[in-house]
């Protein structure tokens, strides 16, 4: 099985459904959890206790995990000064902790098995420095910055740990975006255009399988910086 | 149980997990400079002592803020890991 939060919509629900029609066992995470048409349980990861309960559910099940994509996450485009607190706190409080709390409750679960595969998800404006992204990018490098030292932590029980970030990505995150504030950011990557969910589909369906067994601690940028 | 049980239990487990390479006192460190295990295998322990807790009918929560707080750390020896082991298991009858 593999837990996908932020199931909902977005990327998280696209990864979701990419896994099920692969043929994988999916158990999607998400606070509203209603109407999805595949298996889900309410969950805000934000919350320590909520997710230790979705856990504790899964290892009473005796569910064999095999990969984690942390793909819950929240985003606000606003100039760090003009950013209220409240946000500041929601966006990290989210975006880094809830991938942590995942992380750290859900790792001993693949640790028992000794394999698995965790993906935990980032953004260019990390690499990129993008205006107008600062507490947002703050959140997510913190989620790179983890990633690169849990994956040393779990190597010793052949668990990887990634990360994607992606660029602009025609999903519900982007709403209230310019195009012209898109093109600037896709202008900034290498391979300058704006990619779909579905080559985020790829690349995670490639960092779960085998193939990318190679790979660790790695921070994939989507469309290259 | 009692702490003497809890302590064997403790002790059994960290022989299993390392293949009685290990020979643990009820002093031996698991955590600092003198860890007796690496951190890999405290993990592994703790999984074990899991499963141990499932047997007996309780759940050994080994990541709880009570139980990380109740003093520096429930991982200091195989004695206040015993201890803690043992509480839980009275906490939950």
């Amino acid at each position: 099985m593999i837990i996908v939060t932020g199931a909902s919509r977005g990327l998280g629900r696209a990864v979701a459904e990419r896994l099920i029609e692969s043929g994988q066992k999916v158990l999607g995470l998400s606070r509203e959890t209603e109407d999805l048409p595949f298996e889900s349980m309410a969950c805000n990861v934000s919350d320590y206790e909520a997710v230790k309960s979705v856990a504790q559910k899964l290892k009473q099940e005796k569910k064999e995990l095999t990969g984690l994509v942390n793909a819950a996450g929240i985003a606000s485009m606003n100039l760090a000064v003009t950013t209220p607190p409240s946000m500041t706190q929601k966006l990290i409080q989210t975006n880094l902790v809830g991938t942590i709390h995942c992380c750290q409750l859900f790792a001993p679960l693949l640790i028992r098995k000794k394999v698995g595969s965790i993906i935990n998800f980032s953004t260019i404006a990390v690499a990129l420095g993008l205006k107008g992204e600062s507490i947002y990018a703050a959140s997510k490098a913190g989620v790179e910055g983890f990633s690169r030292a849990f994956a040393r932590e779990m190597a010793d029980f052949n668990i990887r740990v990634n990360c994607v970030a992606p660029g602009p990505i025609k999903t519900d995150l982007l709403k209230g975006v310019s195009d012209e504030q898109i093109n600037a950011i896709v202008s900034q990557q290498i391979v300058p255009k704006v990619f779909q969910p579905a080559d985020v589909c790829d690349l995670c369906e490639f960092l779960l399988s085998p193939k990318s067994s190679s790979l660790s601690g790695q921070i994939l940028n989507i469309g290259g910086v | 149980m009692n702490l003497d049980e809890s302590k064997s239990i403790v002790r059994d487990s960290i022989s299993e997990i390392t293949d009685g390479e290990v020979e643990p006192t009820d002093e031996m460190n698991l955590i600092g400079k003198e860890a007796g295990l690496d951190s890999m295998k405290l993990v592994e322990l703790c999984l074990t002592l899991e499963d141990k807790a499932g047997d007996l009918g309780f759940e050994f929560d080994w990541t709880s803020e009570a139980a990380m707080s109740r003093s520096r750390s429930l991982f200091r020896t195989v004695t206040s890991l015993a201890e803690e082991f043992l509480a839980q298991a009275d906490k939950e009858k």
